[in-house]
Order: structure tokens, then sequence, then C-alpha cells
């Protein structure tokens, strides 16, 4: 009880409170701008956060995160544009509700299941991590190689074409991890002669080259994509009547959200699709979905905000992110001199009810903030890309170069932007290579002194039952697609 | 013997083109990439606890290689999933997007010699209006106001340095 008091006192200093606030109306802008995406936004905030007081500057990201997943329900549902991957499902029913002449009740139904999925998976997250950290604390190298190795297979199952083309992404991010000299010998690797190689590749200017730049030159493709908008007035918040008749749905979303939220590397998509379909399976009246369903609105708005809360449990519990932003905010946590994992807990547990308070305010501002500025919302979208993309092309420039004051971090993110949007074309996502290089110390590090303390016998590793326990899940996971495809058939 | 319905007609069939030049790509820079691990500095067993530093990069060099050799007969899958891999590919890269890289580079490659605050105004000029914007009101406003917000904002306010380049050659 004491840690989260001084962790509510530490967010209570002025600055801290603004910063949040900053953070709320940041996401939802970039929410609502298509192409604009919250990691895109927290990579570009990373390097001008550094000064910050890491309280703040990691609550302003945790803000971001819970803001943005609620913003891009805005355009989803007024032009039929999702601004944000997590409210795709969003779309299918609260455009047709908009259309249907109730844009400002489908806002509201969206941001009502939102706040109450979000505060449902902080609720969660806060009996959760600790529990977790505990459990964590037992973990030796062995243990935590299993686990690092369980979260990439996860990897393959994160939303994107292709399960096999996530792996390769993951494993060429935590070979690009290996850049730089070798912390056991000493040794060179990969550097090429080049001495910013040296000290291995920043985060940073990866980050904002694979989020920002490569959907720079995708939003190239596309300048001259009309879309038609739904006047919306302002936000209808939902009538008790209402929320009586669609609780369930809620309910049963945010647990699904939160429960998937916590399992590395699945994030909020594949919690609002599910929530979408479940809410489905479960309606009395199956027929309107599509069509306007107030439950096909709730259903993956309350699973994907309750994922971003559920993806923080993993994140600062066992420092395995939960989701491409995660990966970015435990990017900033390890760039602040945190190491995420159960000692971040155990020894400042006020940092993490400091993040729990945060995203807390987070999920009551996107409330307030969609309530009086729904229709301001909605015109942001309609920035001229003209004049928006090179905005985000200077921020991304000065946000790389001055991370370390290096014009090699400059292309550095240029390669990145161009790898990226590569990369996309082929089938291959950017957010697995994001967590395979944040991942990629981890498992480096674990595995080595597993290998060391077991005297180079790999089977060694088998003999603990949590490693054991890890690697069957990793079977498992990798396995996925052929034993669903068998259990859809029956 | 059934008749597969999925079963590809022909063996040009098993290999989506596309795919197969990825692998090929991939797989040569593996072979550049464990060639470099064979380059590391040899260190004493002793010193490297028997980990010697090549090591891992080479495991994971490995296993890419694996998985990168199911690339080209992937789409069969794929398809059988509903899937298709193709679909973001089928248009060549647009010159609009060729055009953008292009000026991105040349803009960061001269970005030394121009400075910050002049490589800002480079960027804000020369992409709306390669990418059609002719507004002139429009840009005028955006050349001056833009750049001005950015500086103020990072250099004046946050303190971020900005290098003067040609600014300062003009001021001497």
């Amino acid at each position: 009880m004491e840690d989260i008091i001084k962790g509510i006192g530490l967010l209570l200093e002025f600055q801290n409170i603004l910063l949040i606030l900053s953070g709320v109306l940041i996401g939802v802008l970039v929410g609502a701008l298509p192409g604009l995406s919250s990691p895109m936004a927290i990579a570009l905030l990373i390097p001008f956060t550094i000064s910050l007081d890491p309280v703040a500057a990691i609550a302003m990201m945790a803000a971001l995160y819970c803001a943005g997943t609620f913003g891009g329900s805005i355009t989803a549902i007024l032009i039929n544009a999702p601004g944000a991957p997590p409210a795709v499902a969003t779309a299918l029913d609260g455009y047709p509700m908009a259309k249907n002449g109730e844009p400002g009740r489908a806002l509201g139904l969206a941001a009502v299941s939102s706040v109450f999925g979000g505060i449902f998976s902080l609720i969660i997250f806060i009996f959760a991590a600790p529990l977790l950290a505990k459990l964590a604390l037992e973990f030796g190298p062995a243990e935590y190689f299993g686990l690092a190795v369980f979260a990439l297979s996860m990897l393959a199952s994160m939303s994107g074409k292709s399960s096999l083309r996530n792996l390769i992404s993951g494993l060429v991010g935590v070979l690009i991890g290996t850049i730089g000299i070798h912390l056991t010998t000493g040794v060179e690797r990969f550097t090429f002669d080049i001495p910013d190689l040296e000290e291995g590749i920043h985060f940073v200017p990866v980050l904002i080259g694979l989020f920002a730049v490569s959907e720079l030159f995708k939003q190239s493709e596309k300048l001259n994509a009309v879309v038609e908008r739904i006047q919306a007035k302002a936000l209808r918040l939902p009538t008790l009547f209402e929320l009586k008749k669609l609780k369930y749905t809620i309910l049963r979303s945010s647990g699904i959200g939160t429960f998937i939220g916590i399992l590395p590397a699945e994030g909020s998509t594949v919690a609002a699709i599910i929530g979408y379909n479940e809410a489905r399976r479960w309606s009395k009246d199956k027929d309107n979905f599509g069509k306007g369903s107030p439950e096909g609105i709730v259903g993956p708005e309350a699973a994907n905000n309750a994922a971003a809360g559920g993806a923080m449990v993993p994140t600062l519990a066992l420092g395995i992110p939960g989701s491409g932003s995660t990966a970015l905010i435990l990017a900033a946590l390890i760039m602040h001199g945190f190491r995420p994992g159960p000692y971040l807990i155990s020894e400042t547990p006020e940092f993490v009810y400091a993040i729990f308070g945060a995203m807390l305010i987070a999920n009551l501002g996107f409330l307030f903030i969609g309530l009086v500025g729904a229709k301001f919302f909605s015109l942001v979208a309609f920035i001229p890309k003209k004049l928006l993309w090179p905005a985000v092309f200077i921020f991304s420039m000065i946000g790389s170069y001055s991370f370390a004051s290096s014009m090699f971090d400059v292309w550095v993110m240029l390669a990145a932007g161009l790898a990226g949007y590569f990369m996309d074309r082929h089938g291959f996502s950017a957010a697995p290579l994001v967590m395979g290089l944040i991942l990629g110390k981890l498992v480096e590090e674990s595995f080595s002194q597993s290998m060391i303390i077991h005297d180079n016998n790999f089977f060694a590793l088998l003999e603990s039952p949590v490693v054991l326990l890890f690697f069957v899940l990793t079977f498992l996971s990798l396995s996925s697609p052929f034993w669903t495809r068998y259990f859809s058939k029956k | 013997m059934k008749n597969n319905k999925n079963a590809p007609k022909s063996l040009g069939a098993l290999f989506n083109k596309s795919d197969t030049i990825i692998a090929i790509l991939l797989a040569l820079i593996i072979g550049f990439l464990w060639f470099e691990t064979t380059k590391f500095e040899k260190v004493p067993d002793l010193f490297s606890n028997n980990i010697p530093p090549e090591m891992f990069p080479q495991i994971l060099l490995i296993i890419i290689l694996g998985m990168v050799l199911i690339i080209p007969f992937e789409h069969i899958f794929l398809k059988k999933n509903g899937k298709d891999i193709d679909s973001s590919r089928i248009n060549s890269v647009e010159f609009s997007t060729i055009g953008t890289m292009f000026i991105l580079s040349a803009i960061i490659a001269s970005s030394q010699v121009l400075g910050a605050a002049l490589t800002i105004i480079a960027v804000s000029i020369s992409l709306p209006i390669y990418w059609g914007e002719r507004r002139l009101k429009v840009l005028i406003s955006y050349v001056i106001g833009f750049p001005l917000f950015v500086i103020v904002l990072f250099n004046i306010i946050l303190g971020v340095h900005f290098e003067p380049g040609l600014l300062e050659l003009i001021k001497n």
C-alpha cells in the first residue's frame, strides 16, 4: 500500500500530469491519423524524453500507448479508415452505425468500452505483475533463456501474413543485436571496421526508421486517396440501459483482451479481432453484425484497450514485451538505465505503480478528450498528407540525430526505413524485428550463462522443469498452425 | 490416385518467383555473414568460457537459413489458409516512391553541408512540391511556418544542437 501511495505521489507533480495529458492528446491525435500509429509516436518520442525524469518519460509513453489505441477507432468509425491496426474490427460495425446516422453513439460506445477494458486490464496488471515478478525472481539464466525462446516463438503468431516470415524477422532482429563489441570477450562482431558500429546499432534510429520512415514510403503511394467523412458533432455516451445490455460482451472482451495482451508478442490487433469474433459468436442478434451492431463495436474496443494494459504485465514483470508498442517502452526503460524484469518491481515498486497510475489517468483522459474533441479529431484525418509526412520525416531526422548527435544514426534510420518498406512488400513485419532486437541481448546473455553453468551441455538445460515447460510451450506455439487447422476441421 | 485440387500443376508452380529471388538473396547475405563470423578475432577457450564470440551468431544464421529455404514454397501453405503473399507486391514500386527515396537520401547526404535549418527547409519545400502540392499560399506558409516551429521547439526550447552548416559560412 505504501508503494502505491509513493507511486501516486511521483505522478502528482504538475509537470508529470501535464506530460501524461500531452501523451493522451498526442496518442488520440496519432491514433486518429491514418498511417500514424502509437508505436511510431513512441519511437519518435524516445529521444526527446531521454533528458526527462524516468517516471515522467515512461508515464507519458504509457499514456500515449493507451490513448493511441482508442484514437484509431475515431477514424475507423467516421471514415472507415482505422487510424491504427487495432481498430480494424471496430470499423466493421462502427462505420455502418455512423452511416446510419448515429456517429456520436458509435463513438460513445467505443469510448466507454475502451475505458472499461483499459481499467479492467489495469486491475489485473496491478495484481498479476507483482505475482509474475515474484515467480520470475526464482529464474536463473536457463529459465530466462527458455522464456526468451518462448517469447520469440510467439512472434510467429503476431499479426501479419506469414508466421515463418515473422520468425525470420524476429531472428534477424536478434542478429542485429549482436553487432558491436561482444560483452564477454571484447571481440568486435560485424563492425566492418566502422567505428560507429563498435557500440552496436542504436535502438532509436532503427525504431524510427521501421515505424515512421517506412510508413512515409508507403504513404507516398497513396497521396491522392479520397475519403468520405461522416459528420460527428459530439460523442454520445451510452445509456445505463444500453450498458446493461452490453455488460457481458464488454466483460468478456476485457478478459480476452487482458489475457491476449499478457501473452508475449500478442498485441491489441489480435485481441480486437478475437473480441469481435467472440462478441458475434455469443450474440443473440448475429444478423445485425456488419450493419452497425453495438456489440460489434464494444467487443473489439474493450478487447484492444484491455490488451494494452495486459501487455504491460510481461513487459514490466519479465522484461519480455507484450506487443510492438511495449517493446518500444521496454527500449525506453533500458535507455533510462532500468533493467526491466522482476528486479524492477521488487526494487522500485513505486515506479511500476506510477506507470499504472499514468495509464489510469490516460484511460479517463481520453474519455474526456473524446467527449469534448470528437469533432476536432474527426477533422485531423484531413490534414493533407503532402504536408503531414514531410513533417514526420523532419521529426524522424531530428529524433535520430539528437539521440547521440550522430549523422550515422540518421543513415541507419533511412536504411531501416528502406528495409522496412521492402520487408512489408514481401510479407515480413517490422514489429517482430523490433522485438527480436530488444530481446536479443537477453537471449544471448542467458544462453551464454546457461551454457557456462551447464558445461556446454545443452540437454542439461532440460533438467529444469521451468525450462522444459517453456520449450513445450515453444513447440506448441510453433506447431499451432498445424494443430489449430486440425481441430478446426474437426 | 486421388486428384488433389491444391497440388501444384508443374514443378515451376512449386516455387514462387519473387520469393525464390528473396530466398537466394537472403541465402547470399547469410553466406557472407557466416564468412564474416570466421574472421572474428580468436579468443582462448579459457577466456571465452568455451562460448566463442562467433558461436551465437552462427547458431542464429543456421536457423535463419533453414527458414529461408522454406520461403520459395511457403505460398502453397499460405494459399491453403486463404492468404495471398503476392497481394502487396502485385504492382511494382511506384515511381513517386522511388523518387521520394532518392530525394530523402540526397537531402540526408547533403545535410552536413547544409546544416540543420537548411535541411529542414529543404525537406519542407522538396517533398510537398514533388508530391504535387501546388497551392502557393499553403506552400509558402508551410515552408516558413513549419521550419520556424521546429527550430524554436527543438533548438531553442529543448536545446537540441543544430549544426549551422552553410548558414555559418554566410554569416562569416
